[in-house]
């Protein structure tokens, strides 16, 4: 069996500057952390990035100085704050900032993975995003009228195969065959990209696997590593894995707002750390990690990280 | 009921809710929207169907999430689906009867706004669109809950995240966007449709011990006033009880 694990390091070296890379994660859930620190520590440059809505480790890259550009459809920290250090990009034009809605991008995903070369559909008509992205130049869609003579408009959204692409899982065999609980609106840019690294908290059987295919989001087709992190998401959430760290992100939310905190934050976290262990370890290691685990009926903490608690 | 027995969160939450019909499909977020939706779906509208977003359908949380990306709001759900199983193959394919939202300001044509504000020179950029703009595109129906303050209330809002009307009459059709049958905006002051030709704001029900002149002074512009203009419906006694005891009792939004 043709193994396609890889370790986190040697993954990331893959990634030349000026990439073209999409992120799978949503806010405070299965944001891939511990490759956004490593994209960070290797000092990527230019990198271009697409996201249906960025999380909390897309405002870190942003706030590191990695991105040229960024395709999105919005975002935030949920209520514990905004992607600030992504806004203040935006504001300042630091970075390229193409703003879309959520469902266009992971329609221009869709057609990546269906091979087909556009979505025809009516969203984003009359918004001020497709303005925006009209007086950018922005090739990745155009509006026109139906080939079928019904007098119909449309916008069509070019299909997008991004080069590389990350996500985290809960679970993944060495095959590459893996599996996600709960929602999956990573799916479709999983099965875009043509290089697709996972990074996954438990690297199970292949036994495992065919005694659960109905459990299985990304068959191995798709993918081109699996590195085993674990909570590799860490301190967003993995439904039934572990809950998101309240503390560590209302500490992130605060520090994100000015980029001079920001960099203090990076400097502690991430730059001075070598590795994920030793970030886990500097956030409070096994003590903390353990306060965090899923109940496995609830999915996330009883305990702790409760939302409740922590207003 | 007394007007003095509920709060001016209850009142709005209550008048949502009853905007729903039992068994349509709910597109909503979280906050008020959310607390209106579940208290239809524990009343008269027991077979809503409420969907989220990020993939997750009709679950029954028992602890309160931080977002809809937070896996408290995923428990006891009844179907886990991607992005595109959500807004594309049940939105995008035409099967959303209302789409609830909140947002930053929204204009006299019901256009929202909830990418950013212009603070003096300068553009604030707050979250964006998520699957905002998408929903308001598609819904058959949109309502949305607001704060009646005129710099919320709007002429034009700085930014078209979600669509209305966009500029009145056929222009929202004439863009080649699917036809919307109906806003409704729900404010601490009042409730307010579009049901004219210009496709104009204008007030339909006015809350109880609320003035024309509050509404006046609260809103960007000059507000109208639909013809036959009515008081607010009061909340009963079984709503209030299931909104403090069943649907919010840590009161977080009411």
């Amino acid at each position: 069996m043709k193994s396609k694990i890889m370790n986190l390091t040697d993954a990331v070296r893959e990634i030349p500057d000026g990439a073209e890379i999409a992120f799978g994660g949503f806010a405070i859930t299965r944001s891939p952390i511990a490759f956004f620190n490593e994209l960070i520590r290797q000092g990527k440059k230019d990198l271009i990035v697409y996201q249906d809505v960025v999380c909390m480790g897309t405002d870190m890259l942003v706030g590191s100085g990695a991105v040229k550009r960024l395709s999105y459809g919005g975002g935030s920290l949920d209520r514990f704050g905004r992607v600030e250090r992504i806004n203040d990009a935006y504001e300042k034009g630091t970075i390229d900032a193409r703003e879309f809605s959520g469902l266009s991008i992971a329609y221009r995903f869709l057609a990546g993975s269906l091979g087909i070369p556009f979505i025809p559909t009516k969203i984003l008509l009359g918004t001020a995003m497709i303005e925006n992205l009209q007086k950018k130049n922005d090739d990745s869609l155009m509006i026109s009228s139906s080939p079928f003579d019904d007098g119909e408009k449309l916008v069509l959204l070019k299909s997008l195969q991004p080069d590389y692409a990350v996500i985290h899982a809960p679970y993944a065999d060495e095959k590459g065959n893996v599996m996600i609980d709960g929602p999956v609106w990573d799916l479709e840019m999983g099965k875009a990209a043509k290089k697709l690294y996972v990074t996954v908290d438990q690297i199970v059987s292949n036994e495992f696997v065919k005694s659960h295919p109905e459990k299985v989001t990304i068959p191995n087709i798709y993918v081109h590593g699996i590195i085993e992190v674990p909570y590799g998401a860490y301190p967003t959430a993995v439904y039934k894995m572990y809950d998101y760290d309240g503390d560590m992100l209302t500490k992130y939310a605060k520090c994100n707002k000015k980029q001079e905190e920001f960099d203090e934050f990076l400097k502690y976290y991430v730059l001075g750390t070598k590795d994920h262990d030793e970030f886990l370890e500097k956030c409070g290691g096994v003590k903390m990690l353990s306060k965090i685990k899923a109940d496995p009926v609830y999915g996330y903490s009883k305990n702790w990280g409760d939302a409740d608690e922590q207003h | 009921m007394n007007s003095t027995d509920f709060t001016t969160n209850e009142l709005m939450a209550v008048t949502a809710s009853r905007m729903l019909e039992d068994g349509q499909n709910i597109v909503v977020g979280l906050g008020l929207p959310q607390v209106a939706t579940l208290l239809a779906k524990n009343s008269h509208a027991p077979n809503l169907n409420i969907i989220y977003e990020i993939g997750v359908v009709n679950p029954e949380s028992v602890d309160t999430g931080v977002g809809i990306a937070d896996p408290r709001l995923w428990y006891r759900s009844e179907y886990f689906t991607s992005f595109v199983g959500s807004l594309g193959s049940v939105l995008h394919r035409g099967l959303v009867d209302v789409g609830f939202l909140g947002g930053l300001q929204i204009d006299k044509f019901g256009n929202i706004n909830s990418t950013g504000i212009y603070e003096k020179d300068r553009f604030r950029h707050i979250n964006g669109s998520g699957g905002a703009a998408d929903i308001a595109s598609y819904s058959k129906k949109v309502f949305a809950i607001a704060k009646h303050q005129n710099r919320k209330i709007v002429e034009l809002v700085d930014f078209i995240t979600t669509v209305g009307y966009l500029k009145g009459g056929t222009s929202r059709e004439d863009t080649g966007l699917p036809k919307c049958k109906d806003i409704r905006i729900i404010t601490n002051l009042c409730v307010m449709n579009f049901n004219n030709e210009a496709r104009e704001m204008q007030v339909e029900s006015i809350h109880p011990g609320v003035t024309r002149e509050q509404i006046k002074e609260n809103t960007g512009f000059d507000i109208k006033f639909d013809m036959d203009v009515k008081i607010t419906d009061l909340p009963d006694e079984k709503e209030i009880y299931l909104l403090r005891n069943v649907i919010d009792p840590k009161k977080i939004y009411i």
